[in-house]
């Protein structure tokens, strides 16, 4: 008795050889060269020249923005150095104006002490003077009233008035001499 | 169609779950059958294969055009990824294989990448679940192409002393000459087409029918488990097995495009350059 497979492979022999499930049928052939053709013209004539396109613009677009990019840093790393130059400028100039501003003021205050000393000396010179000129006077009226006096204890003790011009002269040559010894 | 439905049906109403071992409809040819011709022009028959063919060169234009349309500065996610595959063809298969003088083959290698990456993906579509490089006629037809492009172009960069080079390899001692001559001639002018395309339609028949048998006898058992019983749970494992292959299919898929474009261009690099 015969297998179903036997049958199988006994039917397959009698319809034909198998190699016809190889080759490639005409229908299917012609089908096939037609979807290719369609596809390869379409590549050929559309599809690379639109990818190149692409490319193309890419590559270039991608080329200039790194350009551009270099271009800015380059923009910027100068203008950083200004700055840095300005900011450096900028702290000499201000140390200088500190400075100037510093002996300015100790130029004032120097002017300034100078100036109180001279007053101060110019007070106390004239307060010495004004206490000198003062001295003098109360003397010089200290002896008048002594001269007064001992010519009133004189007249008195004399009893009569004498010539009041010469006792003057005779009291101011004895103090006169007074002072002299 | 073959495939899935067609297995799922036959399996269904022809066999006898129960008792068979091995199951096979009373025809086998109906699982490689074809439907009927939607239409007819002139001589050729327009079947779903010719459809499904036409639908791929189709959406590789569509792609192409809504990838490739706008020229922007920042593209959208699909766009960078249509521009990343053209560039990847051009760049990492043309220009790096064949050198700088291989940029003018990007349109063929281009198209034949994208024209069998989409057509493989189709065996992993829902409703489509048909690779169309599991039918001989593209894989063939192309592998004509790039056995005639290399040849051509190994004679007219080469003159004569492109088959001479071969034939008679220099940098092969004496002795061994004819033999590595023979061998290298019989590799490069009757093995490379036949290889190039067996090698793209049996990974993609292979896969076809694997995850058709895994999924298909998955649904198959479960579908019968009122004839015979707790046996059906096999059929949780087929199906499980089969969603493990459907990813693993997805590199395979990936991976048969890119082998076919990439040994093409290695075949034309080889005829500028016989030497090597």
């Amino acid at each position: 008795m015969r297998t179903n497979l036997q049958l199988a492979i006994l039917a397959q022999e009698e319809s034909g050889s198998n190699i016809s499930l190889v080759l490639p049928e005409t229908n299917e052939l012609i089908a096939g060269i037609v979807s290719f053709l369609i596809v390869f013209f379409f590549v050929w004539k559309w599809a690379l020249p639109a990818i190149n396109r692409i490319l193309e613009a890419r590559q270039k677009a991608i080329t200039g923005k790194l350009e551009d990019a270099e271009r800015a840093k380059n923009e910027a790393e100068s203008l950083r150095k200004d700055y840095e130059k300005q900011l450096a400028d900028s702290r000499t100039q201000r140390n200088e104006i500190l400075d100037e501003a510093r002996k300015n003021a100790e130029q004032i205050k120097a002017d300034l002490l100078a100036k109180a000393q001279t007053e101060a000396d110019g007070i106390v010179a004239k307060a010495r003077e004004e206490a000198d000129n003062e001295k003098s006077r109360a003397l010089s009226e200290a002896r008048q009233e002594v001269a007064n006096l001992t010519i009133d204890l004189a007249e008195k003790v004399v009893g009569q008035s004498l010539d009041r011009e010469t006792q003057l002269g005779l009291v101011e040559r004895y103090i006169a001499e007074l002072e002299e010894k | 169609m073959g495939g899935l439905i067609a297995l799922v049906a036959a399996v269904h109403h022809e066999c006898d779950v129960v008792n068979e071992v091995v199951c096979v409809p009373a025809d086998v040819k109906t699982l490689f059958e074809f439907k009927e011709p939607w239409f007819t022009i002139g001589p050729v028959n327009f079947t779903r294969t010719s459809f499904l063919f036409l639908l791929a060169a189709l959406i590789v234009v569509a792609l192409l055009f809504f990838g490739l349309r706008r020229n922007r500065m920042v593209p959208s996610k699909f766009e960078a990824a249509i521009q990343s595959l053209v560039e990847f063809v051009r760049d990492g298969i043309a220009r790096d294989i064949i050198g700088p003088e291989g940029v003018k083959y990007t349109p063929y290698l281009l198209s034949i990448f994208m024209l069998i990456l989409v057509g493989n993906f189709f065996e992993l579509t829902p409703f489509i679940n048909f690779p169309i490089m599991s039918r001989m006629a593209i894989p063939f037809f192309l592998s004509l192409v790039t056995y005639f492009i290399f040849v051509i172009v190994g004679f007219a960069k080469n003159g004569l002393s492109y088959v001479t080079a071969i034939v008679w390899p220099k940098s092969v001692p004496v002795a061994l000459r004819p033999l590595v001559g023979l061998i290298e001639f019989v590799s490069t002018f009757a093995l490379r087409p036949l290889t190039l395309a067996v090698r793209l339609f049996a990974n993609m028949v292979a896969g076809h029918l694997m995850l058709s048998l895994l999924l298909g006898s998955g649904v198959a058992f479960i579908l019968a488990v009122g004839e015979i019983g707790p046996k059906a749970g096999i059929g949780i494992f087929w199906f499980a097995f089969g969603l493990f292959i459907f990813l693993f299919e997805i590199v395979v898929a990936s991976l048969q495009a890119y082998v076919f474009t990439l040994l093409s261009a290695v075949y034309i690099q080889s005829s500028l350059h016989p030497e090597h």
